[in-house]
């Protein structure tokens, strides 16, 4: 069964089309890459698949699990294991990382109908994970990402992937902004983490991170729809011709 | 003659009458100081929004109609029992030299102030002697027309905690004084959780000597009309000032904090830190004056407001302003108004935070720093428990 499937979506976003028609299928336990140019679509649709406000969805369905999406809020999403790895993560000052997460996490436990965890319980939990990501006692001590690195903000991204375990990953260009050890530190993070009851989409504009995180299918974003689909090797050939050559290919 | 013109100044009305009724009539040198600043509200009359100071707290226009304000039930008292060493002087009796030497003496410029002199019925100046150890938090609260002398000796501390009383549709209009010897230190926290119907006005000066620390923090949900007027001098090298405050305002309120801070000698510092927050249809000022005088080298000063407006009729007005007489400063101000971030909101929400729970969150930290200036950890967390509460009130009432 599909952990996600799109049919013939339309967003506007300020009344303007971003994307129109866009298929995809995600099955559970699979990595799904979606490769695109500058302003083909892909924050957009991750924004819609997340539920941010001002990105409409004007046709078509999201079923996630067999739900339709559309009409749910944000934290609602969230809730039933959707998680979006963001861009530029929000420096949020007066904020402690460590209250952050536990107030996440608790959130999200509320929402399924469990207790609560206290803070030793979710400090406990946060640490088990944090080690291998290499995200310091300090950094969670710090306001939410103010005055983190790049590779802190990107880490600190996966470390909440590991914290809530949702079923469905979107991972908005992780890769944007990280020197070639921090990538490598993120793609660990994120292949620990592939797992058969879960699915994963990588929103990327470069074939790079996919070394590090090699997807099972690849799709190729253009003016708002998929317009090709292929393994990973299409993701060789799209370095090696370059997008314009790909789309004009696929016309 | 316009109608205001030819209505009275309500403070005036019968003053001569119940002057004799004041605590402490009769010694001479009190007489004078009452019968002087009596002199200055008449000449000066009651501020309101065409006085610069009062632009955007129209006190004439919120008490218009009342009638003989000097007559208003008042009251002035120590919420608990003093430690040992500490003075007392409720002005029965010869007054001892340390209140004849500042009572009504610093705090007398302008109507208000001059008002609660020459017209609170009750009245409290407190000294604190040489070195005393600042033991537990002393509390103190009042209503109507009330003036404090407080007079912290030589190396002496202190923390004061100051609660006014605006009860349904009162008035309240209170004048301290505060002088801080030679290395002294005051820890003043005021909240003030008044009435929505409430007029509460208040001056505050602060003398401070050479080594003397001033820390203050104000914590208002507002009022009808809510003005707190603070003017310190730091007046001895090394003195300083820390003052904060978060103003959170629910539907109807108003707060106005009003802050000059005097540089009057060298090697001086101070900081002011203020956040409002303005819910529903309401009004927060803050208004931040610093004076570095001639002389006052070395001087640092440093002021941030900042306001968050969570409706369509909400407002926030920071005025912050600088004289500055003097070479070697550094005064740094910044001013700014803005929204709950939606970027901030997306990102809590994506990760499963309900929006109610994510606007607070982000409030909360919004007012953080400023909250967490206040040094006793006991203090702090029951201003934090009443910031949460007001909070709950500014988000309900905007839609």
């Amino acid at each position: 069964m599909s952990m996600l499937e799109i049919k013939d979506l339309h967003v506007s976003v300020g009344g303007k089309e971003i994307l129109n028609g866009l298929n995809l299928s995600v099955g559970a336990g699979e990595v799904h890459a979606i490769m695109g140019p500058n302003g083909s679509g892909k924050s957009t649709l991750s924004y819609a698949l997340a539920g941010r406000a001002g990105y409409e969805v004007t046709g078509g369905s999201i079923v996630y699990k067999g739900e339709d999406l559309t009409a749910l809020p944000t934290d609602a999403r969230a809730a039933k294991g959707i998680f979006l790895a963001m861009q530029y993560p929000v420096e949020i000052p007066g904020v402690t990382t460590i209250n952050f997460l536990k107030t996440a996490l608790n959130a999200q436990r509320r929402a399924r109908g469990e207790s609560d965890l206290d803070a030793v319980s979710v400090l406990r939990l946060v640490r088990g994970k944090a080690g291998t990501l290499k995200v310091p006692e300090e950094m969670l001590k710090r306001a939410l990402n103010v005055g983190f690195s790049g590779g802190e903000k990107k880490r600190l991204e996966i470390l909440q992937m590991a914290l809530f375990e949702p079923s469905l990953a979107i991972l908005d260009e992780t890769d944007s902004g990280l020197d070639i050890d921090a990538l490598k530190l993120v793609a660990d993070g994120v292949n620990a983490l592939r797992a058969p009851d879960r699915a994963m989409l990588v929103i990327t504009h470069y074939q790079r991170l996919l070394n590090y995180i090699v997807p099972d299918r690849v799709h190729v974003l253009s003016a708002g729809r998929i317009i090709k689909e292929g393994g990973k090797e299409l993701a060789h050939e799209l370095e090696a011709k370059g997008y314009e050559q790909i789309i004009k290919d696929a016309a | 003659m316009t109608t205001r013109a030819a209505s009275p100044n309500p403070f005036l009305e019968d003053f001569a009458a119940h002057a004799a009724e004041l605590p402490g009539a009769g010694l001479p040198w009190l007489d004078a100081r009452r019968a002087d600043a009596i002199k200055l509200v008449r000449a000066q009359g009651i501020p309101h929004r065409r006085i610069e100071d009062w632009k955007y707290t129209d006190l004439r226009s919120a008490l218009d109609g009342a009638n003989d304000l000097g007559k208003v039930a008042s009251e002035t008292r120590l919420r608990n029992a003093v430690q040992q060493g500490y003075e007392v002087f409720e002005f029965k009796g010869d007054a001892p030299k340390w209140v004849v030497d500042s009572f009504g003496v610093i705090g007398i410029d302008g109507t208000m102030p001059a008002a609660s002199l020459a017209l609170a019925s009750s009245t409290i100046a407190l000294r604190i002697p040489s070195n005393a150890m600042a033991g537990k938090p002393l509390g103190y609260e009042f209503s109507g027309q009330a003036r404090l002398l407080i007079v912290v000796e030589a190396g002496a501390a202190i923390t004061l905690l100051e609660t006014p009383m605006g009860g349904a549709d009162s008035f309240s209009n209170a004048g301290i004084e505060i002088v801080l010897y030679e290395g002294a230190r005051l820890d003043h926290i005021r909240t003030a959780s008044n009435a929505a119907s409430a007029i509460v006005v208040e001056d505050l000066t602060v003398r401070a000597a050479a080594g003397a620390q001033y820390r203050a923090h104000f914590m208002s949900t507002g009022a009808k009309l809510s003005r707190t007027e603070l003017h310190v001098t730091l007046e001895g090298r090394n003195a300083e000032s820390h003052v904060s405050g978060v103003s959170v305002l629910g539907d109807g309120r108003h707060a106005d904090v009003t802050t000059h801070i005097v540089h009057a000698a060298p090697e001086t510092r101070s900081t002011q830190l203020f956040k409002d927050i303005a819910g529903g249809h309401s009004r927060g000022v803050y208004q931040g004056k610093i004076t570095v005088a001639e002389g006052a080298d070395g001087s640092d000063s440093r002021q941030t407001a900042k306001g968050l407006l969570l409706g369509q009729r909400s407002e926030i007005d920071l005025k912050p302003e600088l004289e500055i007489y003097a070479d070697d400063v550094k005064c740094a101000h910044g001013a700014a108004v803005g929204d709950l971030d939606i970027e901030s909101l997306f990102y809590l929400r994506s990760r499963g935070i309900p929006e109610a729970e994510a606007r607070a969150l982000l409030m909360r930290a919004f007012l953080g720093d400023a909250v967490d200036e206040i040094e006793n950890e006991d203090i702090r967390a029951s201003v934090w428990a009443k910031v949460e509460a007001a909070l709950i009130e500014a988000t309900e009432a905007t839609p």
